[in-house]
């Protein structure tokens, strides 16, 4: 944004696997993130949006409580600037679709990679 | 597009000189104009004065003829008359050479001045009308006083003529020299401007000349390119358009499209009505919001080009022959940006049926080769001697199926009778199959009792119903020939049949209860004992039993972990089986500590099958109602599965024990347990094996 010093983003994991959400906390390799929560559903994740303000989200799509792709609507509503990637087992393409057009910024279909994790959230960071 | 920017400067360069040559061309006619009406009133002038010149001379000329008229006393009216008409002209004259000459004023002063006093001699002259003759008889004719009067003025007017008539016209030959010089040099400068004028002409005409050429030359390759576009898109075998904002397809589309869309109107359709009646509405309400997505700019190329919806479309349609047929595309977009962002989306439609239809029998060809590997583990984990013993059973059971098959028939009851026959028999094949993990043998039998299960829900039965099932049945005996072929190839690779760690039997059991807890979902432990010891007549027996009474326990009888929770029962259940001498005989008990019997449930099932009618099912008593599991026809599984659901199980398991000679009893606590116990009668070969 400005100069040379390195902007530091907000990391909030939401997934109703707390194996996939320690999964995508250790293979992330990227100084710039710093984890500010976790959630497991969607009411849980709105909670810890509105009082750590991240800028940087990763996005399960089928969770109790509320699902993956009305929460991404909730999210940019409140804060149109967060990069949003979906990271989900839905492999259907108007799943993806939905989750583009309801404000997400990439999709990463489950299972993944270390490598296509890094290279998701690189694109989102770009 | 350079090229096209450059030329487009160019011609209002071309544009720019043409009209400053225009302007300077109306300039330098206006000049010439104004020139040209200025040479022609100084040549006017030039005429006048050349004419004045010489009316000096004339006039002293005119004044010695009038002289000489008087002297010889001769009719002097006409001379005088030819005198004042020369004066006036001169006068006339000289007025319009003063109106028009402005050049030399002091000159024409001094004209003026001594014409004047010319004038002021002469004018008397012309003015006498006196007679100036008298006649005498002496002297003749001699001149009469006014005459001689008009003589002295003649001369002195003569006298003053040849003294200033050559002054006066050299004065008004300076004015004609200088006139002439005037005149001459605005010719000059008429003619260089005309030459200017025709030079800018010939450049105008030249730079229009430029323009043509180049704008013809220009529209050449502008067709030329045109025609080069168009080639491609009549031949690429890719559908090719561009989409603009709205959705709608551009005037520039190639030839492809008509082959895969059976249609040419494409220019200004919409995306939305090409595919509207060739794929469900959801995908394209999705390709739509994709689409969307494309102009928004917001995720990079790759990401799209994962999540597009459109990568694979089957669409049906007629070929060429009017058959319908079915073929795959597949839509890929790409934006096409410009100085102001995404100015079209390109779309490229392949047809990839081809390459589709080849995945999909690599696919099935993966499967079968998967199934045939599984079929194969399958068989080397299986104990040669079961899986003989297995197909030979199953070869006994078909031969029965067969038998049944051939049974005459003519009711719709005896019809049905037979059908129930054939699937108890595929169920029992289908439970040893999964036991020995022979699942490929297992999945046809499943299959093939699906077929039978379609017959039983038909309203009426015939011969006819039964056709697919003979056809089906003649596929599973040849797949068991395969079996049994490669069942002996393994035979004789294998040395000798490895000893069996422990009972046979045993782990057969042991093995279908783990695959059973992992289909179902549920966790058990599973213990066996004394089944060593079943003699040689009871093995198939008691074999087919046990299994049936497994996979009973898996869907019926052990609880899933949470709902054992809940009962506050141990997560991991209980199943035991255990073989012995008993009285008289053997014993075989079979126990789970699952969700046992309740007598009511059981009623129900019965009567929803009508295998009882109400009244019958109010008459009775818990054991007769627990009685009822083992009647034909009887499942209360909710849903069919490989394992059960079908009707078929408990009744098997009593026709069985029934024919070995044998007994059953079942007794249950709701929710706490069920418990099989099986008697079957002593035979000779056992007590000797035994004792």
């Amino acid at each position: 944004m400005n100069g040379t010093a390195k902007r530091d983003f907000k990391l909030l994991i939401v997934d109703d696997s707390n194996i996939v959400r320690r999964r995508i906390e250790r293979s992330q390799e990227f100084e710039e993130l710093r984890l500010v929560g976790t959630a497991g559903n969607g009411a849980e994740a709105l909670e810890l949006f509105s009082r750590t303000d991240p800028d940087v989200v990763t996005m399960d799509l089928t969770m109790p409580e509320m699902d993956g792709i009305e929460c991404i609507g909730h999210m940019v509503a409140m804060k149109p600037s967060v990069r949003i990637l979906v990271i989900s087992a839905l492999a259907d393409k108007a799943t993806a679709v939905e989750a583009m057009e309801r404000g997400a910024n990439g999709f990463l279909n489950k299972p993944f990679t270390d490598r296509q994790l890094n290279e998701a959230i690189a694109e989102l960071l770009r | 597009m350079t090229a096209a920017g450059n030329w487009g400067s160019r011609y209002i360069l071309a544009i720019g000189i043409g009209a400053a040559l225009a302007v300077a061309m109306g300039a330098a006619l206006l000049m010439g104009f104004r020139l040209a009406t200025q040479l022609h009133a100084d040549i006017g002038s030039l005429q006048t004065a050349s004419a004045l010149q010489a009316y000096p001379i004339e006039v002293g000329r005119e004044l010695d003829s009038l002289r000489e008229h008087l002297e010889v006393r001769a009719y002097e009216g006409n001379a005088r008359a030819a005198l004042g008409e020369s004066v006036r002209h001169f006068d006339e004259n000289f007025r319009a050479l003063q109106a028009a000459d402005h050049g030399d004023a002091a000159r024409l002063d001094r004209i003026n001045t001594q014409w004047r006093r010319f004038h002021a001699l002469i004018d008397p002259v012309i003015g006498f009308h006196a007679e100036p003759y008298i006649d005498s008889d002496t002297a003749g004719t001699i001149l009469s006083q006014a005459g001689r009067a008009q003589f002295a003025r003649v001369r002195r007017a003569s006298l003053y003529a040849a003294e200033h008539a050559q002054a006066l016209r050299h004065e008004l030959a300076a004015i004609t020299g200088r006139l002439q010089t005037a005149a001459s040099a605005a010719a000059v400068r008429l003619r260089g401007l005309l030459l200017g004028g025709v030079l800018a002409a010939l450049v105008l005409a030249a730079a229009a000349a430029w323009l043509l050429i180049s704008r013809s030359r220009h529209e050449r390759a502008a067709r030329e390119a045109q025609e080069r576009t168009r080639d491609i898109m009549r031949t690429v075998r890719e559908g090719f358009f561009l989409l603009d904002a709205g959705h709608r397809i551009g005037s520039v589309w190639s030839d492809a499209l008509i082959r895969m869309f059976n249609r040419e109107d494409f220019a200004g359709l919409s995306f939305h009505d090409l595919l509207k009646d060739l794929v469900p509405s959801e995908t394209l309400a999705t390709a739509a919001k994709y689409i969307n997505l494309l102009w928004g700019e917001r995720a990079h190329e790759n990401l799209m080009k994962s999540i597009n919806p459109l990568s694979q479309v089957q669409i049906i349609r007629e070929n060429e022959r009017g058959v319908k047929e079915t073929r795959y595309l597949q839509f890929d977009f790409h934006r096409v940006s410009g100085p102001r962002g995404i100015k079209h989306v390109l779309c490229s439609v392949g047809d990839i049926t081809s390459s589709v239809l080849l995945s999909r029998e690599l696919q099935e060809s993966q499967g079968n080769a998967n199934a045939q590997l599984d079929m194969l583990i399958g068989m080397m984990r299986t104990d040669p001697v079961q899986l003989v013993s297995f197909l030979d059973t199953a070869d006994a059971g078909l031969r029965l199926i067969n038998a049944i098959m051939k049974e005459p028939a003519r009711s719709d009851a005896e019809f049905r009778r037979k059908l129930e026959g054939l699937l108890r028999e595929l169920h029992s094949l289908k439970g040893e199959a999964a036991a020995l993990e022979l699942h490929s043998i297992a999945e046809r039998l499943h299959a093939l009792e699906d077929l039978v299960g379609a017959c039983e829900a038909r309203q009426e039965l015939s011969g006819a119903d039964f056709l697919p099932l003979v056809l089906k049945l003649d596929e599973m005996l040849a797949h068991l020939r395969g079996v049994r072929e490669i069942a002996s190839r393994l035979a004789l690779t294998r040395e000798t049949p490895a000893p069996a760690a422990h009972d046979p039997l045993a782990t057969t059991l042991e093995t279908m209860a783990a695959q059973l807890a992992r289909d179902h979902g549920k966790r058990w432990r599973f213990d066996a004992s004394g089944l060593a010891g079943v003699p040689p007549r009871y093995a198939q027996t008691v074999k087919d039993c046990l299994i049936q009474m497994l996979r009973n326990s898996a869907v019926h009888g052990i609880e899933t972990p949470q709902l054992r929770r809940s009962r506050a029962k141990s997560e991991i259940g209980r199943v035991s089986v255990a073989f012995r001498r008993g009285e008289g005989g053997y014993e075989l008990l079979f126990e789970d500590d699952g969700a046992g019997i309740a007598p009511e449930t059981v009623k129900e099932a019965a009567l929803r099958k009508h295998l009882i009618t109400e009244s019958e099912a109010a008459a009775m008593d818990s054991r007769a109602a627990m009685a009822l599991i083992f009647r034909p026809g009887l499942s209360t599984a909710a849903g069919v599965s490989m394992d059960a659901g079908r009707g078929v199980g408990m009744d098997v398991v009593a026709r069985c024990i029934r024919a070995a000679g044998g007994r059953i009893g079942v007794s249950t606590n709701p929710g706490k347990f069920t418990r099989f116990k099986i008697t079957l009668p002593a035979t000779d070969d056992s007590d000797s094996a035994v004792a």
